[in-house]
């Protein structure tokens, strides 16, 4: 199981991944317009944890594949290909990053060996109804009672909560502390435990995939404070690095590429030199994104924390989505509002998805504005 | 591997001490106003330095490194905003050059080049946005004693110091390569002054005679070597756009923090904050690709990589380098504007490395044909 996939040549290893992701990953799904629900995705799951696929970017000693860049990136455009869909994915992306950076041995061998087996699906416990760009001002709260704390407070925004069996959440700890963001600590949370209870919210695009969750005295064990008591911020602020890094990564992008791709050789378009000079910008702008993304991913291979200039790849790789799906509706003409597959002389294309798919990029995560605010003070220094 | 990283740590440190000690843009000033655009002490000075004889063989007295070392001077310079013609001779000349097969006159040129005794510069171009130097209409006819060349050459960069010149012509051997001195009789040199005050060479070549010693390749080598060489002069030119625009961009960022409006700094104001990130974020894509670019063209890649790869870097770096040139006027408003501030040093000299050896559009137009091609191999 411990192969060296970066002693392949990049050839090979897009060629074992195209075969693997294409040939494995179950045709209903292919090119779902939505996220996957875990019934849905919970055997693609277990196949990529038994091929050792499964958490691409964790290093290899805790059960990953350890992917240099250009690796990694090569599987996330095989993925994107191939049309696998996305799962609940937060336990890859987020919680092992941060674990293996932030957590302690116990909560390691805990957590992550159950993040590989499927048996911890995870959600993000951060947003409130009345903090979201300015996040620092959460005011869910967590009290110390015998050997647990007891949370009170609600989470929105929350992708997948009804999926998840754990939530990983930021809760104020000490109210007097000075500035807002020192007294919030991280806490991991079983969403089997009494006292939270969610509710579904339904999306533009008329899907169910964030929810709001409320926490009425849930009592969470000590141990499973992450980090230091009242640091959370910290950590959430490497988690968010983490989540940027991701968000940034151009896997998203790259779908919407691909479709564009089909539907201007469906509709003869690279023939309208107008329409190619649009296209090959934004081709241009994603490749140039994979070049910059690398150069991230390399840092967190080093073990580098992110630094608040990753907030620059999030910018660029929304915005560079949402341009990409705005010139899919473009090139679709009148078929632009058209909902679900239209048939483009044979070749079958969601146009309307990814323009849905695509707007909330630029909000959740920290809005793009706030993310510029992020890099005009702490990485160009301006004065505030 | 290893000494190549030395050699290229040692070269960074030794470029950032010539722009730290060496920038001198009164001299960039005072060398716009004669059209001399160069300076023979300062061009030893980098021959000294070995910088001009970095792509040049060691058989041929030069260093012998690759693309990555290249750049990393071309970036200094271009922060520095110096003049003189680096990547037209030490570059493009010198990669064309070794590109061919060796003989007396190929040495000669790349060892004078390595010394800084010698400016050979290539003539290749003839209409613009043809940077695969593609439409020739050049000839070269021969006669029992060599060759009568014809034809019209534009956009020969650092052509105003240039001692000769390596013209590129169509002959009964298909592609040739003549070194033509720039005294050759029937060739005619007229200078074409650009907004940073350097000039392109616009050669007209009528009967030029050479003697035939001085043709130094002929047929399909000549092909991959001026593509090759072309595309590396224009990664360089990138790396030098990447070094003009760092240093306007900080022009900008230091001025957004001291100049105060309304009773703040004008840095303060989130308009101009999220102007300045966006272009910044515009500066890093540049600086990855060049990097990405550089690592992917070192070794000998294969004509398409490397011709995609030169489109990725070239219009990224072209485009970013405008952008925040561009950019800095506004930041600073009326007075960068006037003749007296530095910036529109960087906003001409980035209008120029921009569009040379072709702009963002045509290197995007070459860069959609060339992944044409590409997924039409895949698919068959």
């Amino acid at each position: 199981m411990n192969t060296d996939w970066n002693a392949l040549s990049d050839e090979a290893f897009r060629a074992k991944a195209r075969t693997f992701f294409e040939g494995e990953f179950p045709e209903q799904y292919k090119f779902l317009p939505r996220r996957m629900r875990w019934a849905e995705c919970r055997d693609w799951y277990l196949k990529l944890s038994a091929r050792g696929w499964l958490a691409p970017n964790w290093p290899v000693e805790h059960g990953g594949m350890g992917l240099s860049p250009t690796k990694l990136l090569i599987y996330f455009e095989e993925t994107e290909r191939a049309g696998v869909g996305r799962m609940p994915d937060q336990g890859i992306t987020m919680v092992g990053p941060t674990l293996i950076r932030f957590g302690n041995d116990a909560q390691r061998s805990h957590f992550l060996p159950k993040i590989l087996a499927g048996d911890a699906i995870w959600c993000q416990g951060y947003s409130e109804p009345n903090s979201g760009s300015d996040l620092a001002s959460l005011r869910t709260e967590a009290v110390p009672d015998g050997d647990d704390y007891v949370i009170n407070g609600s989470k929105i925004w929350t992708s997948m909560a009804h999926d998840a069996t754990h939530i990983y959440v930021l809760a104020r700890t000490d109210k007097a502390a000075k500035k807002k963001q020192e007294g919030i600590s991280f806490f991991l949370v079983d969403m089997k435990t009494p006292g939270i209870t969610l509710r579904t919210i339904r999306n533009i695009a008329g899907h169910e995939e964030f929810c709001q969750v409320f926490f009425d005295n849930v009592r969470t064990p000590k141990a499973n404070l992450v980090g230091e008591l009242h640091k959370g911020w910290t950590i959430a602020k490497g988690l968010l690095g983490f989540e940027r890094l991701n968000i940034g990564s151009p896997r998203r992008p790259l779908f919407a590429l691909e479709k564009l791709e089909l539907l201007a050789q469906a509709r003869g378009l690279f023939a309208d030199p107008a329409f190619v000079e649009r296209f090959s910008q934004l081709k241009l702008d994603l490749a140039d994104l994979g070049s910059l993304y690398g150069h991230f991913v390399d840092m967190a291979r080093r073990g580098e924390a992110m630094g608040p200039d990753v907030s620059m790849l999030k910018v660029w790789s929304m915005d560079t989505y949402q341009k990409l799906s705005e010139l899919l509706l473009e090139a679709a003409g009148e078929y632009a509002p058209v909902e679900g597959e239209v048939d483009f002389g044979g070749t079958a294309i969601d146009v309307l998805s990814p323009f849905y798919n695509s707007r909330p990029g630029t909000i959740y995560g920290g809005s793009n504005e706030i993310q510029r605010n992020i890099l005009a003070k702490y990485v160009l220094n301006l004065p505030s | 591997m290893a000494e190549h990283n030395e050699h290229a740590a040692l070269l960074a440190q030794s470029v950032g001490d010539y722009v730290q000690h060496g920038s001198n843009l009164p001299r960039v000033r005072a060398l716009a106003q004669t059209r001399a655009e160069f300076d023979r002490t300062q061009w030893q000075q980098l021959a000294d330095f070995g910088w001009l004889g970095v792509l040049v063989p060691e058989s041929c007295g030069g260093l012998g490194l690759g693309l990555a070392e290249a750049t990393i001077v071309a970036e200094g310079l271009g922060r520095a905003l110096t003049p003189e013609p680096y990547t037209a001779v030490a570059v493009l000349s010198a990669r064309l050059l070794e590109g061919l097969p060796a003989g007396e006159l190929r040495d000669d040129l790349l060892a004078g080049i390595a010394s800084g005794q010698r400016l050979p510069l290539a003539a290749w171009q003839e209409q613009p946005d043809d940077f695969g130097g593609l439409q020739q209409t050049c000839r070269a006819v021969p006669f029992e004693g060599g060759f009568r060349i014809s034809g019209e050459k534009r956009f020969v960069a650092g052509a105003a110091a240039a001692d000769g010149f390596i013209v590129s012509a169509d002959s009964a051997q298909g592609l040739a390569l003549l070194w033509v001195p720039r005294d050759t009789a029937g060739c005619e040199l007229k200078l074409q002054v650009l907004a940073d005050g350097r000039s392109y060479g616009a050669l007209a070549l009528k009967d030029a005679v050479v003697p035939r010693g001085q043709l130094l390749a002929t047929g399909d080598a000549v092909r991959a070597a001026l593509d090759r060489a072309i595309d590396h002069a224009a990664v360089t030119a990138s790396a030098e756009l990447v070094g003009v625009m760092k240093r306007a961009h900080e022009m900008s960022l230091d001025y957004m923090k001291t100049r105060v409006q309304f009773g703040k700094p004008i840095g303060s104001f989130q308009a101009l904050q999220h102007r300045a990130v966006d272009l910044h974020i515009q500066q890093a894509l540049a600086d990855a690709v060049l990097r990405d670019v550089v690592r992917q063209l070192d070794p000998a890649t294969d004509a398409a990589a490397r011709a995609l790869a030169t489109s990725r870097a070239k219009s990224r770096c072209g485009d970013a380098a405008l952008a925040i040139t561009r950019a800095a006027i506004q930041f600073h408003g009326a007075i960068g504007f006037t003749e007296d501030c530095d910036v529109g040093l960087y906003v001409k000299r980035a209008l120029t490395l921009a569009t040379w050896l072709g702009n963002g559009r045509a290197h995007r137009a070459r860069y959609a044909r060339l992944s044409a091609q590409a997924s039409q191999r895949e698919a068959a």
